[in-house]
Parts: C-alpha cells; structure tokens; sequence
C-alpha cells in the first residue's frame, strides 16, 4: 500500500494511489434481536477525480454508509482504505488524523458554529491539521473566493442565506485539500435555485479535479451524476462505474 | 511493539491541537452565550468574594488590633478583689498599691475606687435616672496607666483633686449630653456639684472607666465623706516580667488571703474578644465554601446542558478530525475559562469590599495573599472539578450519535 504523507507540512492528496476510497466486502451489524444488517458484502471504489453518487431511498443503509466512509464508524467486517490506507484496527487518534487530511464532509444541515465567521467557520476545517492560524485563515479567504463567496468573508452564518451558508461549508470541506468530499443529502435543506447552483459549484469543482462522493435519495438530482451506485436494503443494486 | 505500531506510523500525522488554538476553540461557547455564561460564573464569584473579603476583613481587624495593643501595650495587670470562701466581697487591702509597688518591675501603680451615688445632668433629674454611670475615685497617674489620652480640657492634677472637680469618661460624657466643654460646666454627681474639666477618649483596657465620672480622692473625702479603700488597682510592670509580676502578685497584695485577690491581664480581654470575632470568620468562611460549592454545581449543570446542546457541534469537530481527547479538552477548558473569569470577579469584588469596609473603619488594609491565591486556586480547582464529567460525557460520544439531527 502507498503511503501519501509522512511528513505532515504535506497535506496534499498524493495522486499515484488510484483510488481516493475503496471498500471490500463492507459488513455493518448493529446487535439486537433480530440483529440489523444496515450493509451487507458492500464493496465499491472511486477513483481521484471521480464524481459519484450514492443514492437509496430512506432505510437502505446509506447513512450508516457515509459514516463508514467517512471513518466515524467502523465495520464490523471487511476494509476500507483511504487513499491507499488500510483503517482497519486504527486507534481513534489514527482516524481522526484520517478526517482531519483526507475528508472534506458537507453536511445537509451545513453545522456552521453559529458564533464564528464565515472565514473562521472554514478554517476550522484545518483547526486540527497543525495548520497556524494565520495560515488557517489565509487559506480560507482564498476557498470562500473559490466558491464564490469573497464578499461574505466576515459574515456570521445566520447574516447568510441558505445557499451561502451551504457554500461557506462546502469552503470547509475543501479548504485542507482532502482526498475526497463526502456530501451527505447537501441541497436537501437548500431551495430549487440554491439547489441548482450548489450543483453547479460541485461539478465545477469536480472538473478543477476534486473528487466527490454525494449521498442522496434524491434520484433525480442523482441522474445527472457521472457515476449512480443505487443502494437498496443495505446492498449494492446497482453501479453505472462498473461497465 | 508490532502491529499497532507499524499501523499508527503508516497511518500518518495525527490530528493536533496547539494549547493557543484549544484556548481559542473553548472561548467560542462561552462569548457566543454571554448572558448564561455570566450567570453560571456568578456562583464562584459570589463564593469567591465571600472568601476573599471575610479573611481581608479578619485580617484587617486584627492587623489593627496588633496596632491597638502595640500602642496600649500588654504589660498592663488589673487586680481586683475577688469572692471571700466566707461571706460577701472581699477587698484590697488599704496598703495594698503601696506594697505592690515594691516589686521591682513595676512602675506605674494607680488604683481607683468605686464611690456610691449616682451622676446627673442637674439636680433637677430624678434620681432613679442614673443612666448606668458609676462614680470613681482615681489616682492622679491612672491616664499613665492606661496610657489614655484626653480628649477636652485635662486630667486631674494635685492642684485640681482637692476641689470639687470631675473628669468624665467618653460614654458618660456622650450620656450626660457634654459634647464641649464651658469654663463653669458642672454636673450633679453624689449630691454635690462637680465642675467637668475634662473628657477622656475611650480607654480600650478599661471600659468600665468609659462610663465613669473620675474625681480626685481628696475631693471624694471632703465632699462625698469617703473613706479611702482601693477597688481596683491598674499595674503597669517592665514588658518582659510582666508574667513574673502577675505570678507574686496575689501573695504581695494579701499575704494572708491570696486567693481573695484577682489579676488578670487587660489585653488578654481584647484577645478574646478578638478570638470571638474569628469564630465568627469561620462561620462566614463556611458559607463562602457552601457558595462556591453551589457555584461549581452551577457551572457543572451548565456544562452539561452546553454538551447536550451542542451535540451537533461535536460531531462535526469529530468530522473536522478532533480526537476524543481535542472534545475534552475543549470542553473542561471552557468550564476553566469559566470558573476563572468568576474567581477573578470575586477576587476583585473581595478586595472592592475589604478595602471599602477598612477605610469605613479606619483600619489598614490588609488581604493576606493566600487569600488571593487560594481564592483564585479554588475556582479552578472547581472549575476543572465541574468540567470533568461534562467534558468527559462530550468526548465519549459517538461521532454518528452527535450528528443525528433531532
């Protein structure tokens, strides 16, 4: 397995791993009687540069799917490697350092801290990387002009709109480089119109070569997607990639 | 060594957080909820300022006692006559000053006398309104004794004992309504009129001389037909033989009934008076503890309703790659952060006070440092106490837990 970083000023995704996420054979049991099998046998991989969505309706297990993805849940059998790293038997600390450098989350109800600006709601997307506050900051300011969001700089989030506030959190998904976005449901609380160009800021994003994974029931904003994996009763139905 | 190991160094950097960015982190509770944050430091404050003043106020008032007993001195003995095994009062031998003069540290011997009869404005006031004043015949050297010092006019001399002259104590002075003396001032005292010569500041070993009318004993016998026979006899000795001087004391001034005589020491009195008041410090040192106790509780209630508040919160830290422990610290620095701003109030509020009362009362102000220290120490001590189990509850939720939403 490839080693991205060991140097930890270099926080940049390293491009000679294929995969930026790889799941094998992915098994989620919570106990109880009967236990729930919220995903069975999943095994799916996305590549640097890909745009992918998951889609399932409530129920089939793409929650319990984003969490494992995004390692704040563990498997209780098979692997997942991120960017080219196994995370099997990493201790907390090891997963935390995992987030914090190779996933950028967005999530339906944006989690700004209410008290912070815009600027400083970004940079806390690199608030546990040992990035220097100056630095921190500075980042920031370049990623909300990124999406679009220079004028809103010291903003609070609720001087924002919808669609702002979901931008301001999509700046702290990206801001620290990760390997991969991990959207859960992003225009689910957003307008048609935010919805659309919230849309807009992903594919454009995409296309400058960030890869992005976005969760959704939604098969109609899904459609338009590169790449469909439809999840039903926790497992893979369907995946357009594997043609 | 082996798996475990090779897992965390293929695993990469860690996720850290400086102690400046953990201090920043933590203020972001507490400044976005002011109001509540100030409520919930308010508790230690209060605690703290109890605390603070309650040992500056003691301190204080001891400093000044020291100060008091310094300048009165604690070589000062009274004797007295004490309860006969026989029947009624005992009393001092006539010769008795004079034989106590003959020990050899002494210095200053000066005995008074009680005299029957009552003391008023006028001769026109009944009788019966004596207002708690007594009539005392002293030595010319008693304001040596007791190191007093006059407030209007003068003490009795050689010249003035013969006549009909009166110097009044400070209570009896305020009771009798003589707050300026007049050359032909005179009170009805024992049947007879006294003019008032002078008025004494308040003599702090002998309060019983505050509420006495003081003549000479040459005017008692001539005016008030009194036979000379010594009550209480004020004994100054050499500081340092002061305990010698008391131990012989009794066998000197009755050879034959030692036990009928009693000494005791003045300042001794205000030493217990003193050590009354500090029972009184400790009662209000417990309540400040009590307060700061409650004021701990508050913030620990305020803790963990900030942890189930902002569930949300913490499990987009944990997203963001905040280990379990960057959760703890964040939380148990904010409960610091509030304890401390509380303990520096009430540090600040306790010396607003000691030093407010202190001028009041005209003493020095003193606020022993271990007050502030340990005041301050304590709201942190209650502080981290208060934030363990909130902070420790925050860290151990699980990131999916905290953020489900509703």
């Amino acid at each position: 397995m490839m080693q991205s970083t060991i140097n930890g000023s270099q926080l940049q995704t390293d491009l000679s791993e294929e995969f930026a996420l790889k799941l094998q054979e992915v098994t989620k049991s919570y106990a109880g009687t009967p236990p729930v099998h919220a995903l069975s046998d999943v095994t799916v991989s996305v590549k640097h540069g890909e745009f992918v969505g998951i889609v399932g309706a409530s129920g089939s297990g793409k929650s319990t799917l984003l969490h494992v993805i995004g390692t704040l849940t563990r498997p209780t059998s098979g692997s997942v490697f991120i960017n080219g790293m196994n995370t099997d038997g990493m201790s907390d600390g090891a997963l935390s350092g995992i987030r914090s450098r190779d996933v950028g989350f967005v999530f339906q109800e944006f989690f700004l801290i209410s008290g912070l600006s815009a600027v400083q709601n970004v940079a806390n997307g690199l608030l546990y990387s040992g990035v220097a506050e100056s630095d921190r900051l500075r980042r920031s300011e370049i990623m909300l002009e990124r999406v679009g969001l220079g004028h809103r700089l010291n903003h609070l989030p609720n001087e924002m709109s919808g669609g702002e506030q979901q931008r301001v959190a999509v700046a702290r998904a990206l801001v620290h480089e990760p390997s991969f976005v991990l959207a859960d449901e992003p225009t689910g609380n957003l307008d048609s119109r935010s919805t659309e160009s919230m849309m807009e800021l992903f594919y454009s994003l995409n296309r400058e070569g960030t890869t992005i994974i976005i969760i959704t029931h939604d098969r109609e904003v899904a459609e338009r997607f590169p790449r469909q994996v439809v999840l039903k009763d926790g497992k893979i139905e369907s995946d357009s990639g594997l043609v | 060594m082996g798996r475990k190991d090779n897992l965390r160094e293929n695993s990469g950097p860690r996720s850290r957080l400086s102690i400046g960015d953990t201090l920043r982190t933590a203020s972001t509770g507490p400044r976005s909820r002011k109001l509540r944050s100030a409520l919930s430091a308010l508790g230690i404050t209060i605690g703290i300022a109890a605390l603070v003043s309650v040992l500056g106020l003691s301190s204080s008032s001891s400093a000044d006692l020291i100060r008091e007993l310094d300048a009165l001195g604690t070589n000062l003995l009274t004797v007295e006559a004490g309860q006969s095994f026989g029947s009624g009062n005992s009393s001092l031998p006539i010769d008795a000053p004079a034989r106590i003069r003959r020990i050899d540290p002494v210095y200053e011997v000066a005995a008074v006398s009680k005299i029957g009869g009552g003391v008023y404005r006028s001769d026109l006031i009944d009788e019966g309104r004596t207002q708690g004043l007594t009539i005392i015949a002293a030595d010319l050297n008693l304001l040596d004794a007791q190191q007093g010092s006059i407030s209007q006019g003068q003490y009795l001399t050689s010249a003035l004992q013969d006549f009909p002259t009166v110097v009044l104590g400070s209570v009896a002075a305020e009771r009798l309504g003589i707050t300026q003396l007049a050359p032909t001032r005179s009170i009805w005292l024992g049947g007879e009129w006294f003019v008032v010569v002078g008025i004494l500041n308040p003599l702090p070993l002998a309060a019983d001389l505050d509420r006495a009318a003081i003549i000479g004993y040459p005017a008692a016998a001539q005016y008030l037909d009194y036979e000379y026979e010594p009550d209480i006899i004020y004994v100054r000795a050499r500081a340092e033989h002061v305990l010698d001087v008391r131990s012989v004391m009794s066998a000197t001034v009755n050879p034959e009934k030692p036990e009928e005589v009693e000494v005791s020491r003045a300042s001794d009195v205000l030493e217990a008076r003193a050590a009354a008041e500090s029972a009184f410090t400790n009662l209000f040192l417990g309540l400040g503890v009590v307060a700061l106790l409650v004021g701990g509780i508050g913030i620990a209630n305020v803790m963990v309703i900030a942890v189930i508040e902002r569930r949300n919160e913490i499990g987009l830290r944990r997203a963001l790659g905040a280990t379990r422990f960057h959760i703890a610290m964040q939380f148990l620095t904010e409960s610091f952060f509030l304890s401390a701003a509380g303990g520096f109030a009430g540090v600040m509020l306790g010396i607003g006070v000691t030093v407010g009362y202190a001028i009041l009362q005209d003493w020095a102000v003193v606020i022993p440092s271990y007050a502030l220290f340990g005041g301050f120490g304590s709201s942190l001590l209650i502080g981290g106490l208060a934030g363990l189990y909130p902070s420790v509850r925050a860290a151990s939720m699980s990131p999916t837990e905290a953020l489900r939403t509703r």
